[in-house]
């Protein structure tokens, strides 16, 4: 990474200045998406980033993830401009959610070794990697069986196998437990706590407040598209002289009625 | 670097379609098997529906036929296979008869008026018969052929009575002879049904493995997954590409490869005995490399044009109502090449599609015009570039890319050039 590049992004693994993202709605017209996000990720940080269905948050981590192009603003990764060399930002960070499943067809091993080698790793040591991660997430006995053919829990593993194959400085978590039962996000939970103890830095995207409260070291409260607030809960708590998240959040976001407020995000 | 990743991701989806049920099925199984053995069902069942056809007894009406010529009755029925009922009544009721199909013919000889003919006791006959009915034009041949014979015997007996010389006679003769040999008659069977065939293979084979790599990877949500591969788009649009172009060239192929291994065993029904000599006279071996560049150019042509059109489905469902058409359109020509009429010209050599169907003709007929033939490889390429470009173009687009896109290729061009419009 070259010194200019370390200037530009101060440092840290992640950040974004004035990001910003408008979608075309026939209907809607113009939709402000992500309106100005500046953010910040440092290594070994997890951030999460909190906010409701609708808020921005995967719009933001789609720019981040360069699966989308903002409209103005910019991110780095790495150092790595996410417009200019989008595909070194991609090969610098592990993307993980609930819309990025895994080819049934093939095994766990074959999808390792796949992900592994078309993000960049290097090829002689392609192999060894995989069965690294096969012995770490234990997922010897299932590793040359189909993954249509597996468990929602064997899955998962395989799905964080497959996020952190290239061994990435960057992680990107959407809503990562959305859909899994108590058990498996706790054990999810756990690997991305331990994945920051590794240095990784981490982006964690969540409408769950106790999930935010338990792992995240910094939080980032979005709404309608706008970044409300940053800081660690403690920084929150003394802003807002409130205690709990949820009423942190409720207080940023300005909302009177949540019953109405949801019923404006249907819409 | 960039032919190895795309080697990769085209090595995973190869992969991935060979593990896919249905992909095998509609790309390999169909071209290999099921269309040889639909031809030799076909034919099979043709050949049945005439035998059947001919061993019916057909019940001929004959109304005025005069004492004289009585003899004609026995050489109607000389076939075995016709029963004459001497029709004593109107002649109307009669063909009502073989208009209601209860009868299959009506033969009605009219006397010619004294000295109106050079012979005595010549007759004309009017036949009535059932153009709907098979059987009816399977007897109207048959009595034809019948009533012919015994005219020309009787007319040549009345020659000799008049000491009319043969040779004077038979100045009128007309004599026919087929001088194509089995192989040229073989391969001119060949040149209408196999570029007929290998159109439709293609777009078969190419058929599924559009949608699986396009609305197959939304529905199971790998799309996103792929995006996220730290390679430049237009490699995952390649690979993407040349698999869809590979099964489309390789089911074209392999029901060839089909087509010309069964060849004795499909013309069985139809030819019998001589099946061995006409499978001898099938695809000749110095025009399989131009066969096989114009399949591969068709696959290449079609996956392109697939690819554009199943890149906006979100589903399976979506992708093959948004491909049909075009499979449609694109198995069109394969009516120019049903008829042997129409000529590999300048002109049809540039129009995508038609040209390779007519280059397959040619060339199984054993003869490619230079001029019409290096136009239809210069007018292919330069189609194929155009589409894979315009794919390349649609699939870089963020919304056709995230599935936000609404509608097909139509209403997504019609955006853009409102959106075009708008900005100006």
């Amino acid at each position: 990474m070259s010194n200019a590049r370390r200037g530009t992004t101060n440092g840290a693994p992640v950040r974004t200045e004035g990001l910003t993202k408008v979608f075309y709605d026939e209907n809607r017209g113009e939709v402000r998406a992500v309106d100005r996000v500046d953010l910040t990720c440092r290594q070994g940080e997890i951030l999460g980033l909190l906010g409701a269905n609708g808020a921005g948050k995967t719009t933001t981590l789609r720019m981040l993830s360069t699966v989308l192009q903002p409209t103005s603003g910019r991110a780095w990764v790495m150092g790595h401009e996410v417009r200019d060399q989008p595909e070194r930002v991609r090969a610098s960070l592990g993307f993980y959610s609930a819309s990025t499943a895994l080819y049934p067809k093939i095994t766990p091993r074959e999808t390792l070794r796949f992900f592994a080698r078309m993000n960049r790793y290097p090829a002689r040591q392609v192999d060894e990697r995989v069965e690294e991660l096969v012995r770490r997430f234990r997922i010897q006995d299932y590793a040359d069986t189909r993954v249509e053919k597996l468990s929602s829990g064997m899955k998962q593993k395989v799905s964080i196998a497959r996020t952190v194959v290239h061994d990435p400085p960057v992680l990107i978590f959407d809503e990562p437990t959305v859909a899994l039962d108590v058990l498996n996000a706790i054990e999810l939970r756990q690997f991305i706590a331990q994945l920051r103890g590794e240095g990784k830095a981490i982006l964690f995207s969540t409408h769950i407040m106790s999930e935010a409260e338990q792992l995240c070291d910094r939080i980032a409260i979005i709404h309608h598209g706008e970044i409300l607030a940053t800081g660690t809960l403690d920084e929150l708590r003394e802003a807002t002289g409130l205690h709990y998240l949820e009423e942190i959040f409720v207080h940023y976001a300005q909302v009177d009625d949540p019953a109405q407020a949801a019923e404006e995000q249907l819409r | 670097m960039a032919p190895r990743q795309i080697w990769t991701l085209y090595i995973h989806e190869i992969r991935s379609a060979l593990r896919e049920r249905s992909i095998l099925i509609g790309s390999i199984l169909i071209p290999l098997v099921m269309y040889p053995a639909l031809l030799w069902a076909g034919f099979a069942g043709v050949s049945f529906v005439q035998g059947q056809a001919e061993r019916l007894t057909s019940q001929v009406a004959v109304h005025g036929l005069p004492v004289t010529h009585r003899a004609l009755v026995d050489s109607i029925e000389s076939n075995g296979r016709t029963v004459v009922i001497e029709w004593d009544d109107d002649p109307a009721a009669a063909r009502e008869e073989v208009a209601r199909g209860s009868l299959d013919l009506l033969v009605e000889f009219r006397t010619v008026a004294d000295g109106a003919a050079a012979l005595d006791e010549n007759f004309q006959v009017a036949i009535y018969y059932n153009g709907a009915q098979d059987r009816s034009r399977g007897a109207r041949s048959r009595v034809e052929s019948a009533i012919e014979t015994y005219r020309r015997n009787w007319i040549d007996t009345a020659r000799r009575d008049l000491g009319i010389p043969n040779p004077v006679w038979a100045d009128f003769a007309m004599a026919r002879s087929d001088v194509a040999t089995v192989e040229e008659s073989t391969r001119f069977l060949l040149a209408m049904i196999v570029p007929f065939l290998t159109l439709i293979m293609v777009a078969l084979a190419a058929f599924y493995p559009a949608i699986d790599a396009t609305a197959g990877e939304r529905e199971r949500s790998t799309w996103e997954t792929l995006m996220t591969l730290a390679v430049p788009r237009s490699h995952v649009a390649t690979a993407k590409y040349l698999y869809v172009a590979t099964f489309g060239a390789m089911g074209g192929l392999l029901n060839l490869a089909a087509l010309t291994l069964s060849l004795r065993w499909i013309l069985q029904p139809l030819a019998g005995a001589d099946a061995q000599e006409l499978a001898q006279g099938g695809l000749p071996l110095e025009t399989l490399p131009i066969i096989a560049v114009g399949t591969a150019l068709l696959g290449l042509f079609v996956a392109a044009g697939m690819l554009v059109f199943a890149v906006f489905a979100r589903n399976f469902k979506e992708g093959q109502s948004m491909i049909t058409p075009f499979y449609l359109v694109v198995i069109l020509p394969a009516i120019f090449v049903q008829s042997p009429d129409i000529e590999f010209s300048v002109g049809l050599a540039l129009l995508p599609v038609v040209n390779v169907a007519l280059l397959l003709r040619e060339a199984i007929m054993g003869s490619v015009p230079l001029l019409p033939g290096l136009l239809t490889l210069a007018s292919m390429a330069v189609c194929v570039a155009v589409a894979v470009g315009f794919a390349q173009w649609v699939m870089r687009n963020e919304e056709v890319l995230l599935g936000s896109s609404q509608g097909g290729l139509w209403s997504f061009l019609k955006r853009r050039i409102g959106q075009g419009r708008a900005a100006a």
